[in-house]
């Protein structure tokens, strides 16, 4: 943990029933201020139920959560002065230029930092002049991460912030929240993607069928993560090398070409591998829904990669 | 495109409208005997008071042809304003089969799937005509119905042509909107530009009618062409020439629609004005964005300016042609008994009753269309940001009904400066008093459809625009029905119209007064208590 103590967010019971076993269930949870904590889990998990509940935008039909100390429903006016929000879907400004939006909200939280908003839109190469309705996808996101930073808010709330961003605006984005959180800031950001999580939470939730069923470190994270390698040999296959290898299962071969898993480090079955003649090499990355059944049903991933190398 | 799924896409619109069209048409056909009386004596004093009243509408209905018959009451009530509700649909479809479904990202989808611009566009405009001709006929089925239930049958044929023309009006309507929406960027303003220019030619038809000599440009609005068709009523024709230009309008505005379309990027107007490559990195310095109820004018001011013209320039119209009307009225002998109920001094009373009647239909469409954005910030995700910004959730109703009083103040009283200069201009002497007060009154009548509205957006948003929108339709209905039909005056009471009175000319009906300011007050404080139980963005 890398938060100074002192509770940004807490969760008690959490629940929101939608019926027919949709909703966020019992959810426990505290953040402390200087994390940046990051709500892993496929679609329709409950991540953005859990994050509307914090903002105050629904009820919980059981449960509380507060930010600050302060209750997310009851003193929903006086959390909203502390945060600074990125909804999962970026609101319709229509015809007003990205300069009159930045006013425009500017003005509701009690004025605008105009050096910010430039040293924001500098960084993300966000023209402010165009419409709303002119704008990219990636251009109205970038709009709203400006909306919800420009205030350097005590705590960041962010559902699917890199949604639609580019690599390098995305990399752009995770510099701008270690900067915040070295500032003293606390994140809490939602995403599916665990690779981008990796980059700068301190602490990741993992939530599934609206249970939080894994609260980690990025060290835990690390070990509860694997990559299926498939390698193609000319020659004999090293099996035995490999299934010797450390941190490597579950090995299968068929013909000339063998599959296995890797847990952490890929210096052992490199190792292995040199002692046949591998003509082409596989590695990828399972997807976030393959991890969780693996980990948490104790099976293995069999279904497609989210991100392949050769 | 496959019909069935076109069909689908437009289905709430011709269900409402044949709807509409079977209920209006029946009871106007059925009702004639009820209202008119059975005899031809009594059909022959009923017709002289539908041309008094027509008289003093002709902005609004063409003159009828005999209304003291079942053709000529039929041609002139129902399909006269069925002539109005048809291309008021017609835009509409219009613009939700261009810039709705675009907005939507569902033109994208289905050109991405191999169908042509041509054949999106030929097939939307194919099922427009062919549900707008099924709504049409059904309407046509209940008129011809009605006459036999009320025992004079009309000829089937006849009423066929008058349906004919009204379908060649309708996709006339269609296809202007169809080629206008091809500018615009958005729904909301393809739709209202379309408006602005079927308003301007059902003018120039109003024009034409109410003004002697008429003015030559009148007889090129499609509406004069439809008005030339009178088949229903006795000695009445049908006009073959005015209903094949009709659909040669709708063939080539259609067309220019459609190579229009091919021309132009998505989501952009076929003429795209170039600008200056200018970047800007800081915020706006618009100090209106920065103050509660001006932030959201300003983002509103071309709705509210276009909203205050448009007004001011039909109370201009309508002052215009009193002295007309009230020259007929005074000259007509037959009249006289009508004018003498009126009250006062014929050219207020006609101002009060033709103009304030026309200014709430205006300012009750005007809540709506607010009603209909508050209820459409719930989905765009605008009030999650105001929810997500330290404002508490009863200001923001309160700042919305804010903003309406404030578009509704300067609409009413800028068009009401209008009136009286423009009735000074004609030598027609208003008293100030009772104008400000018949002005004023204006807005808790306006208020009332925006407080309802804002009752259902707290908890069903998808009725919060075709409620109150129903709560208008009916009781301008009941207003108008009501004494036709002889129905006892609490029914009558019913509808809002009543509400209001006739300030310009009677005293100030203060039960209407009371009741229309409980239900803004209850409305508007419902709707901020559920604004505080209510769910966003779930």
């Amino acid at each position: 943990m890398t938060g100074s103590g002192e509770v940004a967010i807490r969760a008690e019971g959490l629940t929101k029933d939608y019926g027919s076993g949709r909703g966020l269930f019992g959810l426990d949870l505290v953040v402390h201020r200087g994390e940046t904590f990051g709500y892993l889990g496929p679609n329709g998990a409950g991540k953005s139920t859990t994050i509307r509940l914090l903002m105050g935008m629904i009820q919980a039909t059981r449960g509380r959560a507060s930010i600050f100390g302060l209750d997310c429903r009851r003193d929903a006016v006086e959390v909203k002065r502390h945060v600074g929000y990125v909804p999962g879907d970026v609101p319709q400004f229509g015809g007003l230029r990205g300069s009159e939006v930045v006013s425009y909200v500017g003005a509701m939280r009690g004025g605008v930092d105009s050096a910010r908003v430039r040293e924001l839109c500098e960084a993300f190469d966000l023209d402010l002049h165009r419409k709303f309705r002119e704008y990219s996808r990636g251009n109205k996101q970038k709009l709203a991460l400006v909306l919800a930073l420009m205030n350097r808010p005590e705590l960041l709330i962010l559902d699917e912030p890199t949604s639609g961003l580019d690599p390098l605006n995305q990399q752009t984005f995770q510099e701008l929240v270690r900067q915040a959180t070295r500032d003293g800031a606390t994140a809490f950001l939602s995403s599916h993607v665990l690779s981008e999580v990796e980059h700068i939470c301190t602490r990741v939730g993992i939530i599934r069928e609206g249970h939080l069923v894994g609260d980690r470190t990025l060290e835990e994270l690390h070990e509860l993560r694997f990559h299926t390698v498939e390698a193609e040999f000319t020659g004999p296959v090293p099996e035995e090398a490999v299934r010797s290898a450390a941190g490597v299962g579950d090995v299968r071969v068929e013909g000339s070409r063998l599959t296995c898993t890797v847990h952490g480090e890929f210096a052992p079955l490199l190792d292995a591998l040199r002692q046949g003649h591998a003509v082409n090499l596989v590695s990828t990355e399972p997807s976030l829904e393959s991890i969780f059944l693996a980990y948490y049903r104790g099976t293995q991933p069999d279904d497609a990669a989210t991100s392949a190398t050769t | 495109m496959p019909p069935r799924l076109l069909l689908r896409q437009q289905r709430v619109g011709p269900i409402a409208m044949s709807y509409f069209a079977i209920a209006y048409s029946l009871i106007n056909s059925a009702g004639f005997p009820l209202i008119a009386g059975k005899t031809a004596a009594a059909q022959a004093a009923f017709g002289t008071q539908m041309q008094a009243l027509a008289a003093q509408i002709t902005w609004l209905l063409p003159l009828p042809q005999n209304p003291g018959t079942l053709g000529g009451f039929v041609q002139w009530r129902a399909y006269g304003f069925l002539a109005i509700v048809f291309p008021a649909w017609a835009l509409l479809s219009a613009a939700g089969a261009t810039r709705g479904d675009e907005g939507k990202g569902l033109v994208e989808t289905w050109l991405a799937s191999g169908l042509s611009r041509t054949r999106y566009l030929t097939a939307r405009g194919a099922a427009f005509a062919c549900v707008s001709g099924l709504a049409l006929g059904a309407g046509g089925i209940a008129t011809w119905i009605g006459g036999i239930v009320g025992s004079s049958p009309l000829d089937p044929a006849r009423v066929l042509e008058s349906s004919i023309s009204l379908w060649a009006l309708t996709l006339s309507c269609y296809g202007i909107a169809l080629l206008l929406s091809q500018q615009t960027l958005t729904y909301r303003s393809a739709a209202g530009a379309s408006a602005c220019v079927l308003l301007v030619l059902f003018l120039l038809d109003s024009l034409q009618r109410s003004v002697s000599p008429s003015p030559l440009v009148g007889r090129f609005s499609v509406f004069s062409l439809n008005d030339r068709t009178t088949a229903l009523a006795p000695s009445g024709q049908f006009d073959v020439a005015a209903v094949l230009i009709l659909l040669a309008v709708a063939l080539v505005t259609g067309t220019a629609a459609a190579l229009a379309f091919q021309r132009r990027d998505l989501e952009a107007g076929l003429v795209r004005v170039r600008r200056h490559a200018r970047t800007a990195h800081a915020p706006a310095r618009n100090v209106l964005l920065g103050i509660p109820i001006l932030r959201g004018l300003w983002q509103r001011r071309l709705s509210v300016a276009a909203w205050t013209a448009g007004a001011s320039a039909l109370a201009a119209f309508i002052v215009a042609i009193i002295n007309g009307a009230a020259g007929l009225f005074t000259k007509t002998p037959s009249l006289q008994p009508f004018l003498r109920g009126l009250g006062g001094e014929v050219h207020v009373a006609l101002l009060g009753l033709i103009w304030f009647a026309l200014a709430q239909t205006l300012l009750s469409i005007l809540a709506i269309t607010y009603v209909w954005r508050w209820a459409d910030e719930d989905t765009n995700g605008m009030l999650e940001l105001q929810l997500s910004q330290p404002v508490s959730r009863v200001s923001v109703t309160f700042e919305r009904a804010a903003e309406l009083l404030v578009t509704l103040v300067v609409v009413t009283f800028v068009s009401s400066l209008v009136v009286m200069l423009v009735a000074s201009a004609n030598h027609i002497t208003v008293g100030a008093g009772s104008m400000l007060l018949a002005t004023v009154l204006l807005i808790p009548f306006a208020l009332t459809f925006a407080a309802v509205g804002a009752v259902l957006a707290g908890f069903r948003p998808r009725l919060a625009v075709g409620v109150p929108a129903t709560v208008s339709i009916a009781s301008y209905l009941l207003f108008q029905l009501a004494p036709a039909f002889r129905w006892p005056a609490w029914v009558a009471d019913l509808s809002v119209f009543q509400l209001y009175g006739t300030p310009l000319v009677q005293p100030v009906f203060v039960g209407g007064l009371v009741a229309m300011l409980v239900v803004v007050i209850a409305g508007f404080s419902v709707a901020g208590g559920l604004m505080l139980r209510r769910e966003v963005g779930a």
